[in-house]
């Protein structure tokens, strides 16, 4: 029986041992959990070129302005659509702000929501003659969307945003899914100004939240 | 069990060789069925004595009995299913209408493991209400109810793992829908869906993943929590009725 509490030697290897092995299994338990989250993946790149043409959106440019007057073509599998209205061409990235699906271009996105069409119809930049109460529904839990991709009705928390989208040399789009050029959050309604002008076939710059 | 001397050498043998399995004889009366239900590994799972009341039948329904039946069923139809299905977007769905239509009894198979994963998703419900309304998660058995819950969660991800595995448009919008849904858990959300797809985007690494839950993963879990589960049922006692 010791006199006093003093560690003896193999009390203070058995700490040290004790240690040591807690030490390892914490660091042997992090680099288990970091096996689990690969640093590539296999999932598609962020940038791909569409199969459609800038000439089959637009129908081809005259006097600066598009002869199409307005135009939405998709690639559903790549979740982009594409949008010409009068102030240019945009691209919104198809997944639904509430769960992650791909919504469906409709053209008649507001029936059955109370919402007027004449609503849906105002939005995009459009001339009276050109407007449909067009946009996006999707299939999983009923959001829908405007063609600015405002949400207007369903449990989507926030508009779906858009994409940067440019005109390749040899006539396509090129689409970068990894580049906002806006971005709203819940309730924001401001109909994003960013589009890619048919005359110079440059962006106007206006991003929104991003 | 030896072998008396001048006796058939092959008699000896069988009995010898039955005496190795079993340590007793038919359970013809009280004390031997004790020693029955003590001695084999099988039948252990049972106490040796149990009143008559506690056996009733509308007494627990078995609705964990069915619940277990239905986990063995599942086991042993997965394992017929394991050798057509091979967990890669390009040949997933064909292996499963392989299943269906190339493989004697193959659809057979397929839907008694599709019901009984239904099925065994209402009987664990319908169990855990039963001993929900009689009260049977008081004490003694808080613990045997908290393993319960885990075995619920184990059900029902089994459930929805094995959801996924035929990817189809279901699977892959269920699979979507349910890693945006982890997604939304503040700090880890982002985290659990890279960990949970293997990637950002629902793809091979996400049905892979899903597969390995469900064939290994998920089951195990299932057969621990199951074996810790049925000891304390035993070990927490019978109230033989109300």
């Amino acid at each position: 029986m010791r006199a006093r509490a003093e560690t003896t030697r193999r009390q203070f290897l058995m700490i040290m041992g004790g240690l040591a092995a807690l030490g390892a299994t914490l660091f042997g338990s992090i680099e288990v959990l970091r096996f689990m989250f690969p640093v590539a993946s296999d999932n598609a790149p962020a940038l791909f070129k569409t199969a459609f043409t800038f000439q089959q959106l637009t129908g081809g440019v005259q006097g600066g302005k598009a002869v199409n007057p307005a135009n939405v073509l998709s690639e559903t599998d790549k979740r982009v659509t594409v949008v010409l209205d009068n102030a240019g061409i945009y691209a919104v990235y198809l997944v639904c702000t509430h769960l992650g699906c791909t919504p469906n271009y409709v053209t008649d996105v507001t029936i059955g929501s109370g919402v007027s069409p004449t609503v849906a119809e105002a939005r995009g930049v459009r001339a009276p003659t050109d407007r449909l109460p067009n946009g996006w529904a999707c299939p999983c839990h009923g959001s829908r969307y405007f063609i600015d991709s405002t949400n207007f009705y369903g449990p989507a928390p926030r508009p779906m945003d858009w994409v940067n989208i440019e005109v390749t040399p040899d006539g396509f789009f090129a689409v970068d899914r990894g580049a906002l050029v806006a971005t709203r959050g819940p309730g924001n309604n401001t109909a994003p100004e960013w589009r890619l002008l048919v005359d110079t076939l440059k962006s106007n710059g206006k991003t929104l939240g991003v | 069990m030896s072998a008396t001397p001048g006796a058939n050498p092959l008699r000896a043998f069988v009995a010898q060789l039955w005496g190795s399995v079993f340590r007793h004889g038919l359970p013809a009366n009280d004390k031997v069925a004790a020693r029955t239900a003590l001695t084999n590994f099988f039948l252990h799972i049972h106490p040796v004595r149990v009143k008559k009341s506690a056996v009733r039948v509308s007494y627990t329904l078995c609705l964990g009995g069915l619940s277990f039946f239905l986990f063995i069923l599942l086991t042993i139809t997965g394992l017929f299913l394991m050798f057509y299905y091979i967990p890669s977007v390009d040949s997933a769905y064909q292996n499963v209408k392989d299943l269906q239509f190339v493989a004697v009894f193959g659809d057979i198979i397929r839907n008694m493991h599709r019901w009984a994963a239904h099925g065994m998703v209402i009987t664990v419900w319908l169990h855990m209400s039963r001993v929900f309304y009689q009260g049977a998660y008081k004490p003694p058995r808080e613990f045997n109810w908290v393993i319960g819950t885990f075995l619920l969660l184990t059900t029902l991800l089994l459930s929805f793992s094995g959801y996924l595995l035929p990817w189809d448009q279901l699977a892959i919008w269920a699979i979507t829908v349910g890693t945006n849904m982890a997604k939304y858990a503040p700090i880890v959300g982002p985290y659990t869906r890279y960990l949970l797809l293997g990637g950002n985007q629902v793809a091979q690494g996400a049905l892979i993943r899903f597969y390995v839950l469900h064939v290994i993963a998920l089951p195990l879990i299932g057969f621990l929590l199951m074996v810790v589960h049925f000891w304390r049922v035993r070990k927490d006692g019978f109230t033989g009725g109300l």
